[in-house]
């Protein structure tokens, strides 16, 4: 095809006429990867008849003027015009993708061009992914996707992320997108385990209707990673070091004037609560920089002490990280087969003191083609992980919050040799240095996992392929978590109201694997009818298999006290094993319909076959269709627009169903009692679970529309999507009344609904050979609803704390919605406080405080180049929800709370309050001067339940804006690596991720991203003792060979 | 175009036979749903054990409950944030456990009755459910006053049950009692009844002792309606009451999660770590023992940790610039031995005894001072008042001296006769001095009180509540030994003490149709209190 090209653009050349000084013009042309080009037409601007070729190495030669400009063409590549200035000319042609023709890789790994596809998707090249460098892939897409919700739940080394696209649909089941690699379903984990410089591309699916074909799990959509391929006459190697460096981006907002002391030590003429030299609250006096005692003497004598002023060690504590990454890939190609290599090492510090991790990974993948009807494609990799954590996060952090500010935290790091740090010594006897807390728990995990997946395709005719794959996809898991003993010294225990008491050191150690085995076989058919009909059929079977096994070990009281080893404890050592399989089968049937390359109608169905639910229930059929019209293909007034350059139409319906339970759920469970057994004596008690007897799938049902449209020779590109679903027959685990004798029922119960609209945009106002700018914007607006739980279930816990405040689901409310306590308000939501008193009223029950689902996304990003230069940037924001901070009452207990010195801890009125008309029962007026009392003190306001417990005192606005990323890249011209024979490119980086956030004003405490119910739990909207966010800033260097 | 047709037909004939292969293998493939993890079934002989010790967990939480609010404990130095413990303004999760866990565990022997119910084979088994379970339902009328019965324990058949009114629910549990010991007759006439046998860590299978605990329990009952319930049937069974401590043993031993629950919560963790250290006990209770009130040399050395020196405090006093509060030891003041290493702790006298020791369901002691306010009420007539007090007060002593094993240190006997004759003129101690109904009614409840201290303390906070005994003194500057009301009390009641809990959170969330409005922890009375 492409030889039939070049030669009509021969023959189309015409002799002209030339004029001024002619001389010959020599150079070289190659593609991106500095592979020679044949068969590139060079031509003078106007001047068609001076037509020459590329030959065989990509050498022309051609007679030019100086000022002439020379254009140099190649089918699939963009055009470059180069003015003639001297007698060599060595020029790079780039790729050039034509949208509407665009391949890409659709569900069931078959490829489709775009322009037949009639759902939305969009692609994430390689570059676009890494240019932040993230170490995960997850951390590379965050804000490049419409519709995608990408989520740092937990913040630490190699985070967790939560990705959801267009919103939730199950009430308790999985929201997250489906992972595809090379075609093969593998579990969301390996998004943080794969080699993202492996990654070619990714295709994401948004719509549950696009993915049918990969089965129930694709209700939620699918992201489809495709890793690189060796080329075709292209050997390449790569390698690339990078740094990274990590800090913490954004700090708890805490109080910098009160010190450790409080009212329960008496108080001064001003009301201030007095010092105490071991409280751990801070209601004590303002700072006046004197030196204090901390701490009761020690037995020795000496005593610890520090100035009663601010330090900022509790941002100090925090340390900065540090991530080195290396990158070494080899990919070479012939007529037959291809291979790709690559490794990578990546090797982390955390911003928790001495928490590590490092990762290696290695990949290999090819083709090869044997005779003219069987190509054979494999992909594999290899990674492990090694982490090196304290397992103790949460109490570290806490008995950080915990220290006055007028104690400089980063004293009492050498817990081993300085007496003041060291448990016996340290100046609080109720919360222990935060240092030796994560020093003393540990836990040391490693996870490898292999990935690899073969295809056969064998082609007997033309337009006929028969498929078959085998996926696998298998972690091996091991972990060992630890506490250390510590024997406090007499002294320590009986000193000044101690409650310090003996640690026994203990152990527990754990091996799991899982294994997803997926099977794939189908037959594709092809065929053109007369010129204008096309047909694409697939027919196909799959079968999944997922197993599962864990058993761990625990000993406490290890009698050699630093052996943590499970047969060095005392008593019997705990233990436990679970195992899990599950098996799934899916008939399915895809038809493509084409008519004069402009309009497409697709429809598909499955039925599948899970093992996981009653035989009367495991199968189940669901349809899909979509259409796509090409208008300016159609339309002859588009055709020859200038203005619009592409303008397609697309639509589609789906229905999928989704099992979401695990294996043996349907039956009851009995369990072996505490303590049992004892002896030879056994004792099982009922467990609290009750079943509903035949559970079936959850059905998602929902259409989408939208178009693209393109204009300006795509220097404008745009696509919106409308979509719409509701997901009924929830599988829901709800908590009921223990007088049942159960605490939760699973049942299939509710309904809920997502819609929304997405919509991508990118303009290039400028591209010329030494400018490059493209700038674009993502929005998504997404309105997740539940509509119905059941008439005896009005709301659904998804997350809660002990007091029935957290996450819940609550019919005709955003789905979720943060629950909790309020004050009692009037009408018009002033806070109704006690006339003599000046205080609050906790309401009775809990109510809903805010939305946990951001309402609108935006992204914008840019790239600007100039020659070698390229800068990139990607702003995101997340808009229009709330989120409840668990940190804050913490905070407020301790005294360090930015809150609690609003009112320089005196009395105060309590804000927007009104109080009860005597004038007028039921009417209130506003309260002006009714102050609330006890505004210091650890027995006060601040520490008291009336502030504490009442959740929306720490419900804030979510909103945020992300620098998300930040990369600017120098291409070395090939000028400068001319001398060196064997380097072909060499680019140099900077590059940062979230380098700069705004949150809302009144969130104090972190960030709204995190989860602290877990990246699996749909329990959003609640943060903790997660550490603070990083903002990540390094450089690379890289090389081509 | 004809070789194309072949194609076509080879083809479908390939799918079609795929497809086939697909059906018929399909079931075999999938029916792989068998749990490995979990069993889903249990026998009574499995589920008994089980229930019965989850029943000594649940009394060591109810335990704890009564002798944190019953006054037996205070809060100890070193600790702060007891909030409610403090304030008595309960919300509704304080305590909310004891509210979920005795529904959790009525489910067990729930699942025994009816697995049981038509098998006369299982006569005993489902005798000792009903009367576990009459037990279980009146703690949680004691603590909860109206809960759900009748709907209760259904299931999935009834997913919001209703609650039933208090008295109702007592005369169901006594009719329950009379029930379990007709069961437990008719089963000794079946020849292959199955024996209760290792499965009853209670009385190793004393059908006697069954029967005797449902007496006494249904006397429980009687008493603390106190003419507010019209039963069925007030008379007892000849087989009497309970003459010997009910003491579940499993086989407790210094073992991981297989100690006795209430010196894993307040001596020490199997692997020699220091249980609770935050509470210790009151000024008011040790004036019960150190002869402010009375003289209890014996009892207080066999119970408390340094008598009659022990540190005390009173509720909501915390460490000040004044005041220093001792700070708890490990294995607490509740653990008399000087021997205090945490890893092989053990063996002694007093409440805890040792990680070995049997828990106490209901001691002699009790029963004997309820026959004796029941002679005293002309409920119980096989003994006298004076006789049953006594017995009572010889019975603690002889249940604080005995050791883990079951063997007596020192001489109980003689030292209940020293406790005599060392308070001469208290009518407390020597009931014939007390001579109006109402003095030997406070005679018999404040030597309960001291006899189940901290042995079932939930049982003396219901006696208080009731009966008013032992008398607090509560007017302004009531000291220490007065009154055991947390000093930050805000309670509205004359004796600044609460008098109930809150229903658990989960009621109101999952069967807030249901539940009980309008519950005030000082004003809404269990139908019963005073």
């Amino acid at each position: 095809m492409r030889k039939l090209l070049y030669t009509l653009v021969v023959l189309m050349s015409m002799s002209i006429v030339s004029f001024g000084q002619v001389r010959t013009i020599k150079g070289k042309v190659s593609d991106q990867n500095a592979a020679a080009l044949q068969g590139v037409t060079v031509r003078l601007q106007g001047k068609t008849e001076k037509a020459v070729l590329t030959n065989t190495k990509g050498e022309f030669e051609i007679k030019a003027q100086n000022g002439d400009f020379l254009l140099f063409s190649f089918v699939g590549f963009k055009t470059e015009r180069v003015k003639v200035a001297q007698a060599i000319m060595n020029v790079t042609l780039t790729e050039q993708v034509n949208l509407m023709d665009e391949v890409v890789v659709t569900a069931g790994g078959v490829k489709a061009k775009r322009k037949e596809i009639g759902t939305a998707s969009s692609i994430v090249k390689a570059e676009s992914l890494v240019a932040g460098k993230s170490t995960s892939i997850a951390g590379g897409l965050q804000g490049k996707v419409a519709g995608l919700q990408i989520s740092n739940t937990g913040g630490g080394i190699n985070p967790n992320f939560r990705l959801v696209l267009r919103g939730q649909r199950s009430l308790t089941g999985n929201n997250e997108a489906l992972l595809v690699l090379d075609n093969v379903i593998v579990p969301s984990t390996m998004l943080g385990n794969l080699n993202p410089e492996d990654v070619e591309d990714i295709v994401v699916l948004n719509g549950s209707g696009a993915a049918a074909l990969y089965g129930s799990q694709a209700s939620n959509g699918a992201l489809i990673v495709t890793t690189k391929k060796g080329k075709n006459g292209v050997t390449q190697v790569g390698f690339s070091q990078t740094t990274t460096y990590e800090s913490v981006a954004f700090f708890p907002k805490i109080q910098e004037k009160f010190g450790a002391g409080g009212s329960g030590y008496g108080v001064d003429q001003f009301g201030y609560g007095n010092f105490s030299y071991l409280e751990n609250q801070s209601y004590g006096p303002a700072f006046d920089g004197s030196k204090r005692p901390l701490g009761p003497p020690l037995a020795d004598g000496s005593q610890d002490s520090t100035y009663y002023r601010f330090y900022p060690g509790h941002n100090d504590f925090w340390e900065k990280g540090l991530i080195k990454q290396t990158d070494f890939n080899v990919s070479n190609g012939d007529a037959n087969s291809t291979l790709y290599f690559s490794a990578q090492y990546v090797d982390q510090k955390g911003t928790t003191p001495s928490d590590v991790y490092n990762r290696a990974n290695v990949r290999l993948n090819g083709t090869r083609r044997i005779g003219n009807t069987i190509n054979i494609t494999y992909s594999t990799s290899y990674t492990q992980n090694r982490y090196n954590t304290t397992s103790a996060t949460g109490s570290m952090y806490d008995q950080m919050l915990n220290m006055p500010v007028n104690v400089d935290i980063t004293r009492y790091k050498d817990w081993h040799n300085d007496k003041f740090a060291n448990p016996n010594g340290f100046y609080n006897p109720w919360y222990p240095n935060p240092y030796f807390t994560l020093a003393n728990n540990r836990a040391t995990t490693r996870n490898d996992y292999l990935t690899a997946n073969v295809e056969i395709k064998f082609t007997p005719i033309k337009g006929l392929d028969f498929v078959a794959r085998q996926g696998i996809t298998t972690r091996n898991n091991s972990y060992k978590n630890w506490t250390g003993a510590f024997k406090y010294t007499d002294y320590a225990k009986h000193t000044d109201g101690s409650s310090k008491s003996d640690i026994s050191a203990s152990v527990s150690d754990g091996m799991s694997y899982s294994t997803q085995l997926l099977n794939d076989f189908f037959t594709q058919y092809k065929h053109n009818y007369f010129t204008d009909y096309s047909l694409n059929v697939i027919l196909g079977g799959q079968w999944q298999q997922d197993q599962s096994k864990s058993v761990g070990v625990s000993a406490n009281g290890l009698v050699i006290p630093d052996l943590f080893n499970v047969s060095n404890g005392v008593g019997t050592p705990g233990a436990s094993e679970a195992n899990y399989l599950s098996r799934k089968m899916g008939a399915y049937a895809d038809a493509r319909f084409g008519y004069k390359n402009y309009l497409y109608l697709h429809v598909s169905g499955r039925n599948d076959w899970v093992s996981i639910l009653a035989p009367e229930n495991r199968t189940f059929f669901y349809p899909a269709a979509d259409l796509s019209f090409i208008a300016s293909d159609a339309f002859d007034f588009l055709k020859n627009s200038n203005t619009v350059s592409y303008l397609k139409f697309r639509a589609g319906v789906s229905k999928v169903g989704q099992v979401n339970l695990g294996p043996y759920s349907l039956l009851p469970t009995v369990y072996s009692g505490s303590g049992y057994p004892f002896g030879s004596q056994a004792g099982y008690t009922i467990g609290n679970s009750l079943v509903s007897p035949s559970l079936k799938p959850e059905i998602t049902k929902g259409y989408e529309v939208g178009f693209d449209l393109n204009l300006f020779s795509d220097r404008i590109t745009s696509n919106v999507t409308w979509f719409h679903t509701n997901t009924v027959n929830q599988t829901v685990t709800t908590g009921v009344s223990q007088t049942t004798g159960f605490s939760s029922l699973l049942t299939n119960t509710g309904e809920t609904m997502s819609e929304g609209l997405e919509v991508t945009t990118h303009v290039t106002p400028i591209r010329t050979k030494d400018w490059n700018v493209t700038v674009g914007a993502i929005y998504t607006y997404l309105n997740n609803n539940v509509l119905s739980i059941s008439n005896d279930i009005p709301k659904l816990s998804l997350a809660t704390y002990g007091n029935g405040s957290g996450s819940w689901a609550v019919a005709n409310k955003p789905f979720p919605v943060i629950m909790g306590y309020d004050y009692k308000r009037d009408g018009a939501g002033h806070v109704i406080v006690d006339a003599v008193t000046g205080l609050p009223t906790k309401s009775d029950t809990i109510s809903v405080l805010g939305n946990a689902v951001a309402k609108h996304k935006l992204s914008l990003d840019g790239s600007i180049r100039y020659k070698s230069f390229t800068l990139s940037f990607l702003f995101e924001y997340r808009g229009g929800y709330q989120i409840y901070n668990s940190i804050g009452p913490g905070m407020d207990w301790s005294g360090t709370g930015w809150r609690t010195a609003l009112y320089d801890r005196k009395r105060f009125v309590f804000p927007n309050s009104v109080i009860a008309d005597p004038a007028n029962p039921g009417k209130y007026v506003n309260n002006t001067n009714i102050e609330i009392a006890n505004g210091n003190g650890n027995n006060g306001f601040w520490t008291d339940g009336i502030n504490r417990d009442v959740t929306s005192n720490y419900v804030t606005s979510a909103d945020f804006w992300k620098l998300r990323e930040l990369s600017i890249a120098y291409n070395v011209p090939a000028k400068f690596l001319a001398k060196s024979k064997f380097i072909k490119g060499c680019t140099i980086s900077a590059q940062g991720r979230n380098l700069m956030v705004w949150m809302a004003k009144d969130n104090y405490y972190t960030d709204p991203e995190y989860s602290s119910a877990g990246s699996t739990s749909n329990g959003i909207g609640l943060t903790g003792y997660e550490v603070p966010p990083s903002r990540y800033y390094g450089a690379t260097v890289s090389f081509k060979f | 175009m004809i070789k194309n047709m072949k194609n076509m037909k080879k083809l479908t004939a390939i799918l079609l036979s795929g497809v086939m292969l697909l059906a018929t293998s399909c079931d075999k493939y999938l029916d792989i749903n068998k749990n490995p993890n979990s069993a889903s079934s249990a026998t009574a002989e499995l589920i008994l054990p089980q229930a019965l010790n989850y029943t000594a967990g649940l009394l060591n939480s109810f335990n704890t409950y009564g002798a944190q609010i019953g006054g037996y404990s205070a809060n100890a130095g070193g600790y702060g944030g007891f909030g409610t413990a403090f304030t008595y303004n309960f919300s509704a999760s304080d305590y909310s456990g004891l509210f979920t866990s005795s529904y959790d565990l009525l489910e067990d022997y729930q699942t025994i009755i009816n697995q049981t119910s038509t098998d006369p084979n299982y006569s005993y088994y489902n005798a000792v459910a009903r009367i576990m379970k009459s037990l279980h339902f009146q703690q949680l009328v004691d603590t909860y006053n109206d809960v759900p019965y009748t709907d209760a324990l259904q299931g999935g058949l009834k997913f919001l049950p209703t609650y039933t009114s208090a008295p109702v629910v007592y005369k169901a549990i006594a009719d329950e009692l009379d029930a379990a010991i007709a069961k437990i007759n008719a089963g000794a006439a079946v020849t292959a009844v199955v024996p209760l046998g290792t499965s009853d860590i209670l009385f190793a299978g004393n059908t006697t002792k069954w029967k005797q605990l449902a007496n006494t329990l249904k006397l429980r009952i009687i008493l603390r309606a106190n003419g507010k319930v019209t039963f069925s049937n007030t008379s007892f069974s000849s087989d009497g009451f309970l003459t010997a401590d009910a003491l579940i043993n499993p086989g407790y031993l210094r073992d991981n999660g297989r100690q006795n629950p209430k010196w894993n919560t307040w001596g020490w963790g199997y692997t020699g770590s220091a249980g609770n250290k935050a509470w210790m006990p009151t000024t008011f209770a040790r004036a019960f023992y150190d002869g402010i009130k009375i003289t209890d040399n014996g009892r207080g050395k066999a119970v408390y940790y340094q008598f009659p020196t022990t540190p005390t405090n009173q509720l909501g006093q915390e460490t000040n610039s004044t005041v220093t509060i001792a700070s708890s030891p490990e294995g607490s003041f509740w653990f008399p031995s000087s021997v205090r290493v945490g890893a092989s702790a053990g063996n002694a006298t007093g409440v805890l005894k040792g990680p070995n020791a049997g828990f106490p369901l209901l001691t002699a002691a009790e029963s004997y001072f309820m026959q004796a306010e029941g002679a005293l009420k002309g409920i119980v007539t096989t003994t006298t008042a004076a006789t049953a007090f006594s017995n009572g007060i010889k019975a603690s002593f002889t249940y604080l001296y005995t050791l883990p094993d079951g063997s007596i240190s020192g001489n109980p006997t003689a030292d209940a006769a020293t406790y005599l004759t060392d308070n001469p003129t208290n009518a407390l101690v020597n009931f014939g001095l007390a001579t109006t109904t109402a003095q030997q009614l406070e005679a018999i409840i404040t030597q309960k009180w001291v006899a189940l201290n901290f042995v079932n303390s939930e049982q003396s906070w219901n006696d208080y509540r009731r009966t008013g005994y032992p008398k607090v003194i509560s007017t302004a500057g009531a000291t220490a030994t007065q009154t055991f009301a947390s000093k930050y009390s805000e309670s509205t009641r004359p004796d600044k003490l609460p008098t109930r809990l809150l229903y658990p959170p989960t009621e109101g969330s999952y069967n807030s149709a249901n539940v009980p409005k309008g519950i005030s922890p000082y004003t809404s009375l269990i139908f019963w209190a005073q």
